[in-house]
């Protein structure tokens, strides 16, 4: 079987270690480079065409988000889970918006890294469960003091399945062959979910997801 | 002026209150001399003003003296003058009057020769003739009687040689109507010549008269002369004294005001002394907390996610149980919290996502945090707002919204607030909008308020806090943007 080619970008010498040591010991994947800043992981992940970059946020020159956003932007093959520090809504959305498959607590790093870029280079979404459970809290916190609606009660079943599977990071093909319907039925399906909860993005999409719980 | 000699002993004092040190003493020694000094200075201004008041005092009682000495003088003058006048006319006078008389008499003694007869006739002329010496006599005399000694001579003459032309006129009217003739004989002899010769008489004692009133307006003219000279003289001096104390009244004024501007600028200084240092206290804390906050977040955090890792490597290798993996699981529990009380701390000081994400994040998770943690709903909407802002002004309004919001919850027990931020072209605007219970802004301003007057002053802009007890209060900053606002985010290392 082929490994899974890894790129680690952090700027913290020790850490980096750290992380080597926990991936060199999984014979399925490969650390094929390290670095220690945005750019140079933008560079590498050109040059090395790597499967997964696992990248740290807080990196001097180009931070950890730019620098996935470029990445994203110039090769569609690499996943990208980023290492962060803070559980927030904010970073966790900016990571989303630049094109991030996954988002990870480094203090949960030991624990989640190698199912995390197992679920992303797989296509699929992940988020330490600290994050999503510190987002949900929020959600229904925030909820229950605005006295909202929770809208997902607006969705009908066959839309909550289809939100699940595009928030896991599905494509629209993939979904229809899941559940056995035409792929325009369900971007009418993803259009309706969209509006019924007043979402723009696919990473607002996703992270809605996330904070009800739906993916982890 | 004043206040500095009360103050410096007061000074002093103190100084020997608090400690009895070598420094100290020196310290006294220094004051005390200062404060000599400034007593001294404090005496010649002193001395200087009341020099001044003086001058301008004696000033006036001079114009006083001058004054009252014209009008005494112009008085005495003109009393003089009536004087000499009323007495010359008065002599004019009798002379006119008894050159007046003559004329009268020769007609007098004509008509008598000319009336033939009639008694009755010659009897009224003889009364008239008489009435007319009286009358003519009477005033000669009073006029001798009002002059001096000296001037007597000319009118004694006169009045001797009047009488001499009554004893000579007397005669013909003691005539007969026969003897007419004759007595047209002695009229034209003698009475007529004695009439020319009085008529002589008068006009010397005119001349004598005139020349008396030459003397007097001679006299009159000295006199003035000798008041001009002195007026001149004493206006002389008082307009070089007034010249005198006007100079020094102005180096007076001008180092007076010379002074008190040169108070007023080091005030003005001293302000905006206190202004930029109260700037630069603002972002050294600023500075500082961001150094700690990154110090703890990128190394301490990092080092401690480093050894979490390595715990985590250990735990994996070690295969088995034991009280060697329970043990590597204390340290990981341990290393875990670690991290949570450091990333909070570093948060607390200075979050990482206004550097990170920027302002927008930075609030949003402000809005979270402290909604999580003191169960107040936060509402917190920005519109326009750019990534681009530039660092101060991020700051800025982080720290306000920051205390702001702070304040909602410690003191006016709020539910809820509402937090708007709004960039428009040339200004950022900030509300901060609660539901709590308010205070009267005119009486109250604590040091929170302070500090965020502080910092939107350096920044020049402006903070309006409306509040009322029983109301919820209404913060609103507003904060220009410079023209060009240069992107000056900066990404995180």
């Amino acid at each position: 079987m082929k490994k899974l080619r890894v790129l680690l970008a952090d700027d913290h010498i020790v850490m980096r270690a750290g992380l080597r040591a926990l991936l060199d010991r999984q014979s399925s994947l490969e650390v094929v480079g390290e670095c220690e800043n945005g750019r140079e992981a933008v560079e590498l992940a050109g040059s090395l065409r790597p499967d997964v970059v696992v990248m740290d946020v807080g990196m001097p020159g180009l931070n950890g988000i730019e620098a996935t956003k470029t990445i994203v932007d110039r090769h569609s093959s690499p996943a990208v889970v980023i290492l962060s520090m803070h559980a927030d809504e904010s970073y966790v959305m900016r990571a989303l918006k630049a094109g991030a498959r996954g988002y990870l607590l480094k203090d949960s790093a030991a624990a989640d890294l190698i199912g995390a870029i197992q679920a992303v280079s797989q296509g699929r979404s992940f988020f330490s469960p600290k994050v999503s459970r510190i987002l949900a809290e929020d959600y229904v916190r925030i909820l229950k003091q605005k006295g909202d609606v929770d809208t997902y009660d607006l969705l009908t079943s066959r839309e909550r399945e289809i939100l699940q599977l595009l928030a896991e990071g599905k494509a629209n093909k993939e979904v229809a062959t899941a559940l056995n319907i035409s792929p325009y039925t369900v971007e009418t399906h993803r259009s309706h979910i969209l509006q019924k909860l007043n979402l723009h993005t696919p990473a607002e999409l996703v992270l809605y997801a996330v904070r009800k719980g739906i993916i982890s | 002026m004043e206040v500095k000699p009360q103050s410096a002993p007061e000074q002093m004092d103190k100084n020997h209150e608090k400690t009895a040190g070598q420094d100290d003493e020196h310290m006294t020694e220094k004051k005390s001399e200062t404060w000599i000094a400034s007593q001294a200075h404090g005496r010649i201004q002193l001395g200087s003003r009341g020099a001044l008041f003086a001058g301008f005092g004696a000033l006036l009682v001079l114009m006083a003296i001058i004054c009252l000495d014209s009008l005494r003088t112009l008085g005495a003058f003109a009393t003089y003058n009536t004087q000499v006048r009323q007495e010359l006319l008065y002599r004019e006078r009798t002379l006119e009057q008894v050159r007046a008389g003559l004329y009268e008499a020769s007609n007098i003694a004509r008509d008598y020769i000319l009336i033939k007869s009639d008694p009755h006739a010659q009897e009224i002329l003889r009364t008239e003739l008489q009435s007319i010496q009286n009358e003519t006599t009477t005033a000669l005399k009073a006029c001798i009687q009002s002059l001096p000694e000296g001037k007597r001579e000319p009118f004694q003459r006169l009045a001797r040689e009047l009488e001499h032309y009554w004893s000579t006129i007397g005669p013909i009217f003691a005539l007969s109507p026969k003897d007419k003739n004759l007595g047209n004989t002695v009229l034209r002899g003698h009475v007529l010549s004695r009439n020319t010769e009085i008529i002589a008489i008068t006009r010397e004692v005119s001349a004598v008269n005139d020349d008396e009133l030459k003397d007097a307006d001679r006299r009159i003219a000295e006199v003035l002369a000798q008041f001009r000279y002195r007026l001149l003289m004493v206006a002389t001096i008082a307009f070089s004294f007034g010249l005198i104390l006007a100079g020094t009244t102005i180096i007076y004024a001008v180092r007076l005001e010379n002074r008190a501007e040169e108070k007023y600028n080091e005030s003005l200084e001293a302000e905006r002394e206190l202004k930029k240092l109260s700037k630069r206290l603002v972002e050294a804390e600023e500075r500082e907390r961001r150094a700690i906050s990154r110090e703890l977040h990128d190394e301490v955090g990092q080092s401690l996610n480093a050894l979490l890792l390595d715990v985590g490597n250990l735990i994996e290798m070690s295969c088995g149980e034991g009280a060697f993996r329970q043990g590597l699981q204390n340290v990981k529990a341990l290393a875990e919290n670690c991290v949570n009380e450091v990333r909070n701390m570093a948060l607390l000081l200075r979050p990482s996502m206004l550097d990170d994400l920027g302002l927008v994040a930075a609030l949003d998770w402000q809005g979270r945090e402290v909604s999580k943690r003191t169960g107040m709903v936060v509402d917190t909407v920005e519109e326009n707002v750019s990534d681009n802002l530039p660092e101060d002004h991020k700051t800025c309004v982080y720290r306000i919204v920051q205390e702001a919001l702070n304040n909602c919850s410690k003191h006016a027990y709020a539910k809820k607030v509402w937090v708007v931020v709004r960039q428009e072209p040339h200004h950022l605007r900030v509300s901060i909008e609660d539901d709590g219970k308010g205070f009267d802004p005119s009486r109250v301003c604590g040091l929170g308020l302070i500090g965020m007057n502080e910092r939107v002053s350096q920044l020049g802009g402006v903070l309006k806090v409306d509040s009322d007890p029983a109301r919820g209060t209404l913060l609103r900053v507003d904060l220009p943007l410079p023209s060009t606002s240069t992107p000056s985010r900066e990404l995180s290392s």
